[in-house]
């Protein structure tokens, strides 16, 4: 298989790699970038463990291609905060005990952030937009709890 | 801060949540090494086989692998299996089981290994199996070890049964079919073998390291000494990392050590889902009696567990249902048998709830049942047989200590759900409403027969900065056993929780503590941290005096210093104390041991003191059928437990949330569909685990009156935050349908067909 050259603004920095051009983004981002953060839970688009923002939307990294991401912005779990150490869904998933084994945590905390990036702060539509994102610790309750919390979060964003 | 200045009950941020949430956390897939190889597992994809040859030539003919290995590359014994050696490490001459492992490869990628696992080829002579424990169980069946399918026995007698039942007037007989369940922790089994010459360590997700120190010792032929395991962290465990990480790490110990390269082996899910341990399938069948006033007379209960291909932990889980069969009840007459059979199908392992979720919700439903027949409301059957402070006695003959909290957890649960809302609207369509009941005797910590594992190693480190290191025997996969190992350890030593730090388990700093499971990880990592403080405390305390001017017992530790009793002014910070013991060189470092109490019980009878103490729990939940399509939407669980002592709210509540979700998707949807022992759907599209548009509203009381003998009075939690959940939603659904439906999972056709086949109690309907 040949290789293929992407160059893609990764957590705000322009950086490019040379791949396989059947790899996969997710392990562009664990092997090539060393962002470890985004997790592998089935590698079949079925678990969330693997979202990531991919130009402002959460997609399951492992279901995408690296090739297919030139010119695009990508965003991952360490990147989430920006220049703010911790995003205010971060902060809230530790204070409000969201956290349990923390496999799902990245993939979580990825797509709770774009959902609060889009306004999206009712928590029936959070429950619907967050059910990719499969959690087997925490039944849940808490990672709503975390959500209402940083959506309450004055003055981010 | 709160109870006086100390952490404890509190909800201050886990130790491990910050790395967690910022993506930090190392797990085992996180690490790689240099020369780092990758290991795949050939497996085998029919259930019952006699082997001729394994051919590994087209294998190794991949580009890009190192090593393929056979059951005749096996340095020390081929042999896996916690309590019975009944299990090849590679196969030899039989498959016994999908997912048996014919060789095991190490590759430079995992693609090629992967490629090259799927190129072993076997001769295989296939042979019919049994995949039904009944079958397995009449004379005749194709044995599945030589020693036949019985593995074992367990019985309860107590009482006369034939004279308690001429006193019953109401009679109820039922089989109950009770499904299996997959972990579905969110990290496959995980683990990675570094070796040097004549030893090696091992990195796994896991929550035993000792067992996979056994295990990989056994199968290289290496003193124990010689293997180091350190638990990674874990994403998820349930019971699926208990028994079963000791085959990945074997297989990546041998590669490592015939490659001489570290060799890192996680499983795709796929394969995770299709080879691991499984929460037992059970057949229950009941025949239960009471009076007319509604008292039970008798209960008699036999249970048998499909173990699958090897008997693993299979003995320990029936140990534990057999002594929960019967649940808080008080009952003079028991009969209870359990049996453990062998078949063709995939080995069942520890599961939360260890055996107690099945035979609970058999015996839920048959109090139900007996309401219906009674003409009484479930909850006041309930009330009139439940153990409270006048009916002390167990099923096993056990006398508790009062308060004996079963029927206040009863009553909060009841009043709880009637006030909780649901979490949503529910869709348009016609819904019937229900509501159920189910009440949990939970044996703390390990049964009798496992009480040889019942103990557990602590040590704890003073820093010269007044912090302190902590490190304990039991793991942390989620459930919170770091931080409440920290906020024992910072309330003993009376210092601030940010100021200890608990590291993960390595069998090289701690003693053999055995597996994390039986929800004992708070309690004996905590106990035997506070025996740690207190040998600390005998060389602490005099220097503190010292400094103080006082007796050393009077001296007292809190807000990071050390007082003097009755003069709270007079203080010295902690720092300065240890500051003192290092400039003095005096010892600041200490261990701790805890071991359960020792008690009677006979194994022949299954009579006397199974556990050492017990928690109750009631779950009450509220749901919604859709009777034309059988679907159900559990509105709102309500959850009263009688937990002792509230250690750290936060991850107490965590653990209730995360056990009645877990244990919904076990009730409701996740089934596991077998064909001749190979599981049909090994993925999260087809084995529907809970998402956050299932979740309902749960509303939680607890009850701390009657301490536990964990570290200040509480009990654990992880298990019968699970055991009632499935039970209250079969009785919630059966309520609102209007008929009994005796199999789990409450799937949609099972559902339908119910609601077709409507029993008479539909007169009891709106
Ligand atoms: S790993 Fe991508 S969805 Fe599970
Ligand atoms: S915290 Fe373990 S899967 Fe979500």
């Amino acid at each position: 298989m040949g290789s293929v050259t992407v160059s893609l603004v990764l957590n705000g920095e322009q950086r490019t790699f040379e791949v396989p051009a059947g790899r996969r983004l997710l392990d562009l981002l664990r092997d090539d970038a060393g962002l470890t953060g985004t997790k592998e839970g089935c590698g079949a688009g079925e678990c969330g463990a693997c979202t990531v923002l991919l130009n402002g939307l959460p997609v399951p990294s492992c279901l995408v291609l690296a090739a297919s991401c030139e010119g695009a912005d990508v965003v991952t779990v360490e990147g989430l905060g920006g220049d703010r150490p911790l995003h205010p869904l971060q902060r809230a998933m530790v204070e409000r005990g969201g956290v349990q084994c923390g496999f799902c945590t990245p993939g979580v905390v990825t797509t709770g952030a774009a959902l609060l990036e889009h306004g999206i702060t009712e928590p029936l539509e959070q429950g619907r937009r967050l059910a990719g994102n499969l959690c087997r610790c925490t039944g849940y309750s808490k990672i709503f709890e975390a959500l209402q919390a940083a959506a309450r979060e004055p003055g981010d964003d | 801060m709160t109870d006086g200045g100390t952490p404890l009950g509190g909800s201050h941020a886990r130790p491990d949540a910050l790395a967690k949430v910022t993506g930090q956390t190392r797990y085992v897939g996180d690490i790689a090494l240099p020369g780092m190889l990758h290991a795949a597992v050939a497996a085998a994809d029919v259930s019952s086989a006699r082997v001729g040859s394994v051919d590994t030539s087209r294998a190794l003919e991949i580009p890009g692998v190192e090593a393929v290995m056979t059951a005749q590359d096996v340095p020390g014994a081929n042999l896996i299996g916690v309590i019975f050696p009944d299990q090849p490490l590679l196969v030899e001459d039989r498959v016994r089981m999908v997912g048996d492992r014919f060789a095991v490869v190490a590759a430079r990628s995992p693609e090629a290994a992967w490629r090259s696992a799927t190129a072993v080829s076997a001769q295989l002579e296939p042979l019919a199996g049994v995949h039904d424990p009944v079958e397995a169980l009449k004379a005749g069946a194709d044995a599945v070890h030589d020693s036949g399918n019985l593995v074992h026995t367990f019985r309860v007698e107590r009482g006369d049964i034939k004279k308690a039942e001429a006193r019953a007037t109401v009679v109820v007989e039922a089989e109950y079919r009770i499904g299996g369940q997959e972990h579905a922790y969110l990290e496959p089994q995980a683990c990675l073998a570094i070796p040097e010459a004549g030893r090696v360590t091992v990195l796994a997700s896991c929550q035993c390291p000792f067992y996979i120190q056994q295990g990989v010792a056994r199968v290289l032929g290496l003193p124990l000494s010689a293997v180091r395991v350190e638990q990674a962290p874990t994403g998820g465990a349930f019971g699926g990392k208990e028994d079963y990480p000791s085959e990945p790490a074997a297989c990546a110990a041998l590669l490592a050590w015939r490659t001489r390269r570290p060799v890192r082996l996680l499983y795709p899910r796929e394969h995770d889902l299709q080879a691991t341990t499984k929460r037992h399938a059970m057949r229950v069948h009941h025949r239960w009696g009471a009076d007319r006033a509604g008292r039970l007379r008798f209960a008699e209960v036999d249970v048998l567990l499909d173990a699958g291909a090897y008997a693993g932990l299979s003995t320990v889980v029936a140990e534990r249902a057999n002594a929960s069969a019967i649940g808080p009840y008080d009952v003079a007459a028991v009969r209870v048998r359990t049996r453990v059979a062998y078949t063709n199908n995939l080995f069942g392992g520890a599961f939360r709830g260890f055996g107690a979720p099945q035979v609970t919700w058999a015996h839920e439903a048959t109090m139900d049942r007996l309401a219906r027949e009674l003409g009484l409301h479930p909850v006041e059957l309930r009330r009139r047989n439940v153990l409270g402070e006048r009916r002390r006695v167990t099923s096993t003959g056990q006398r508790l200590p009062a308060p004996v909290m079963a029927k206040a957890c009863l009553e909060k649960a009841v009043a709880a759900s009637s006030a909780g809302q649901p979490a949503r609207a529910l869709p348009p369509g016609r819904w019937l409403h229900g509501t159920g009941t189910a009440l949990v005797l939970y044996g703390c910590n390990l049964h009798h027969g496992g009480q040889h594992l019942d103990r557990s190693s602590a040590v704890v480190i003073l820093q010269a900065d007044g912090s302190a290191v902590v490190r304990v025997g039991l793991t942390e996969m989620g459930q919170g056993n770091l931080v409440a190992a920290q906020t024992v350890a910072a309330t003993a030593l009376g210092i601030d929780p940010v100021k200890v730090e608990v590291w993960q388990p390595d069998t090289t700093t701690v003693a053999d503590s055995g597996p994390t499971v039986a929800s004992r990880g708070a309690h004996a990592s905590g106990l035997a941290i506070l025996e740690a403080v207190r040998r600390l405390r005998r060389r602490l305390d005099p220097v503190a005096a010292e400094l103080l001017g006082c007796e050393p017992s009077q001296v007292m530790l809190g807000g990071d210093a050390a007082r003097v009793f009755g003069e709270p002014e007079q203080t010295i910070a902690m720092e300065q104390v240890v500051q003192e013991m290092v400039r003095r060189r005096i010892e600041t470092i200490a261990t701790g041991w805890y071991r359960s109490r020792r008690r009677r019980f006979d194994p022949a009878t299954g009579l006397g003191s199974p556990y050492e103490f017990y928690a109750m729990a009631c779950h009450v939940a509220r749901v919604a059928v859709d009777p034309d399509l059988g679907l159900v939407r559990v509105e709102h669980v309500a959850a009263a437990h009688d937990v002792g002592k509230v250690l750290h709210r936060d991850a107490l509540e965590g653990q209730i949330q995360g056990g009645i979700v877990q244990a919904m998707g076990w009730a409701l949807t996740e089934e596991l569909k077998l064909s001749r022992g190979r599981l049909l759907n090994p993925g999260f599209t087809d084995y529907l685990i809970p998402t956050s548009d299932d979740a309902p509203a749960i509303s939680i009381a607890l009850l701390e009156d009657a301490p536990g003998s964990g570290p200040f009075g509480s009990k654990g939690i992880g298990e019968p935050s699970f055991i009632p959940t499935a039970a209250a939603i079969r009785n919630a659904v059966c309520d609102a349908i209007g008929a009994e439906v005796d199999r789990l999972p409450l799937t949609p056709p099972v559902i339908v067909e119910a609601v077709a086949a409507r029993h008479p109690f539909s007169f009891l309907l709106p």
